[in-house]
């Protein structure tokens, strides 16, 4: 594992522990339900289902046509506050 | 594991080894016949463990547990949508297909999503739905959510809701009702529902701007909507219900205007004060129907609130706010403090007997919310900077100091200590002194979003612990108010006509006269004098 995966690991470890993890994913939910990001993948959702028939359709089909679409559209304020507020917690935590 | 299934030949996946077409059962609420091979044993219990230990871990030593072990077996990566199977200790990533290896080799035919908690299922070739273990899932999510509860950082205020928020379900009952009144509204941006217009029953303008302004209010919109009110009072003189009766009359999509004679007939009945065709203050009017509607709601709780500062009724949920006053003896410069519910918040305006003294332009407050000293106009924030300053009480007002046990001269101040979601502020322009009676009809300018926080308790503190450059948090939106309502007088002390604007779908503005609606722009509404000015929390969290 290189460097920058076994940095991440930690963190990821340590977000995990404290139950940080789940709070900012609460977080990003409501951010994201705020500017209207979840109602605009519903839609995009809705599309992919009609265009490939609801019975033939699978979770899979989903999230691959819609993650990078759905990774643009997130707006840079959201990337920017998650961020901060990592890096504060991070700070914070400081081994 | 080979499960005889009654497979439907109507849906087909290609099996990505040999993109030969596979027949697969097609997805159903009861889950796929694969299931069935592992719901044997104590299966529920187990089931119940992997939720609690790897994907919704609650306690603190739950969370150790998954941090450290839940990496994929095969790469060590925690991204890529890490599985856990279910038949064995094995974590394995999605998205690189090595959970998919694992149920291949092994015949394991089932993982769970260690992210959203979703059962995939291998010979399926998607997730499934299991009526029995989507309500283990819910279940333990719930606990889990609650476990976390105490240490939340981020607060949540509360509005009904005290468990996580959930997307709705609907009950058997509710869909019962469903089915049985299919007709369904569309609300779109130019639908008017919500909109109707009062008759006036003789000088009672009074009553009806208010009561445009509180039926759009949206939490209480939704409050009423949704059904809320249970009932207890024996009689029905209860103005909770009327309320309620009146929110279906604004909503039921009629456009003609409403005649409200029963809630001005309770009206007279509970708040005897205001009774009459006289003209009557609208600000009295607020006052006393939400103290009456809280009166009637506090049967609401079940029990009945034995301390009148603690009822958690949904009046005391929107409208209630903390004043917290300050009283600084100026000798051994000791403070006792106190904090006082408030519905509104009342402010003195420049040309009123109470001196306004002159404030020097700028300062913090006006920059937060925009606003300019150029006009000369007055600004709602500089009444809300002149109703936080310390006072000094002069020599004829000495407050007795606990710290010196003797009377001594003090300054006293204003701020807040906890904001309601609804803010009503109150300009006082009727003066009702010994010497006159009058309007005070000078122009305070009003901005369409408000930031509270120089007048919170919390900011004095800091100002006073020397911290003067306050760094505003820019991510922090709890006193971050939008206007929603305005209400206005127009005319003299002696004879006079309210009217109020309100807001609509976000962005729209409407004048309501009595009767008539008609709509208006933003422009209309701040150029307007303003009376009684209604501010609702930007962002509101559930706890």
């Amino acid at each position: 594992m290189s460097k920058e995966s076994r940095m991440r690991a930690t963190v990821n470890q340590k977000l995990t522990e404290m139950g940080e993890r789940e709070r900012l994913k609460e977080l990003l939910r409501a951010k994201l339900t705020e500017c209207g990001w979840k109602d605009q993948m519903k839609a995009h959702c809705k599309e992919v289902i009609k265009e490939k028939g609801l019975e033939h359709v699978t979770v899979e089909d989903l999230v691959l046509e819609i993650t990078p679409k759905g990774r643009a559209l997130v707006p840079d304020s959201v990337k920017k506050e998650l961020l901060h507020r990592i890096r504060a917690f991070l700070a914070q935590h400081a081994t | 594991m080979i499960a005889t299934a009654r497979v439907s030949l109507t849906a087909t996946r290609t099996c990505p080894d040999n993109n030969k077409l596979v027949a697969v059962t097609t997805m159903s609420p009861a889950g796929c016949p694969h299931v069935n091979g592992f719901k044997v044993d104590n299966w529920k219990q187990n089931l119940r463990v992997i939720y609690q230990c790897f994907v919704w871990s609650g306690s603190a030593e739950t969370r150790k547990r998954k941090a450290k072990s839940c990496i994929c077996h095969m790469c060590g990566a925690h991204l890529n949508r890490l599985h856990s199977c279910l038949y064995c200790v094995f974590f394995a990533c999605f998205a690189k297909k090595h959970i998919h290896e694992h149920a291949k080799s092994k015949r394991h035919n089932l993982a769970i999503d260690l992210l959203y908690g979703g059962i995939y299922c291998f010979m399926c070739q998607d997730y499934i739905y299991d009526k029995d273990m989507e309500q283990i899932a819910k279940e333990e999510q719930r606990k889990a959510w609650k476990m976390q509860g105490n240490t939340v950082l981020y607060r949540y205020t509360c509005v009904c809701v005290w468990e996580k928020y959930s997307t709705w379900e609907p009950t058997k009952r509710e869909l019962e009702l469903l089915r049985h009144n299919p007709k369904r509204r569309r609300i779109t941006s130019n639908c008017t529902i919500g909109l109707r217009g009062l008759i006036n029953l003789g000088n009672t303008c009074f009553m009806n701007c208010i009561v445009q302004a509180l039926t759009h209010t949206p939490l209480l919109r939704d409050f009423f909507l949704s059904d809320r009110h249970k009932c207890e009072m024996q009689s029905n003189s209860c103005l909770v219900c009327e309320m309620s009766q009146l929110f279906q009359e604004f909503y039921s999509g009629h456009r003609s205007p409403h005649i409200p004679f029963r809630l001005l007939h309770l009206v007279w009945t509970h708040a005897r004060h205001l009774a009459g065709y006289e003209q009557q203050d609208a600000h009295e009017f607020l006052i006393a129907a939400l103290d009456v509607l809280h009166r009637h709601c506090k049967d609401d709780n079940g029990k009945k609130a034995n301390n009148p500062n603690h009822c958690n009724c949904i009046i005391d949920q929107i409208f209630t706010g903390g004043l917290q006053s300050d009283v600084t003896c100026q000798v051994c410069h000791g403070v006792s403090t106190t904090i006082d519910p408030f519905w509104d918040i009342s402010l003195d305006l420049p040309g009123s007997s109470t001196p306004f003294w002159p404030l020097s332009p700028g300062g913090d407050g006006s920059a937060l919310n925009g606003e300019s000293h150029t006009t000369g106009a007055t600004t709602l924030t500089d009444c809300l900077r002149r109703f936080t300053r310390p006072e000094h009480l002069g020599s004829s007002a000495k407050i007795k100091c606990s710290g010196c046990h003797s009377y001594q001269e003090s300054t006293k101040q204003l701020t807040m200590k906890k904001l309601p979601i609804v803010a009503c502020f109150h300009l006082k322009r009727f003066e009702h002194s010994a010497k006159l009676r009058r309007k005070i009809t000078t122009y305070v300018s009003f901005p369409l979003e408000l930031d509270m926080t120089p007048f919170m308790a919390s900011s004095k503190e800091s100002r006073m612990n020397g911290q003067y450059q306050q760094t505003v948090d820019p991510f922090n939106n709890d006193n971050k108010y939008s206007l929603f309502a305005v209400v206005n007088h127009q005319g003299t002390l002696e004879s006079g006509h309210y009217t109020t604007f309100i807001r609509q779908h976000k962005d729209q503005w409407f004048k309501c006269d009595d009767a008539i609606i008609t709509k208006a722009s933003i422009k209309d509404v701040l150029d307007s004098e303003g009376y009684l000015l209604f501010y609702h929390k930007q962002f509101l969290e559930y706890e």
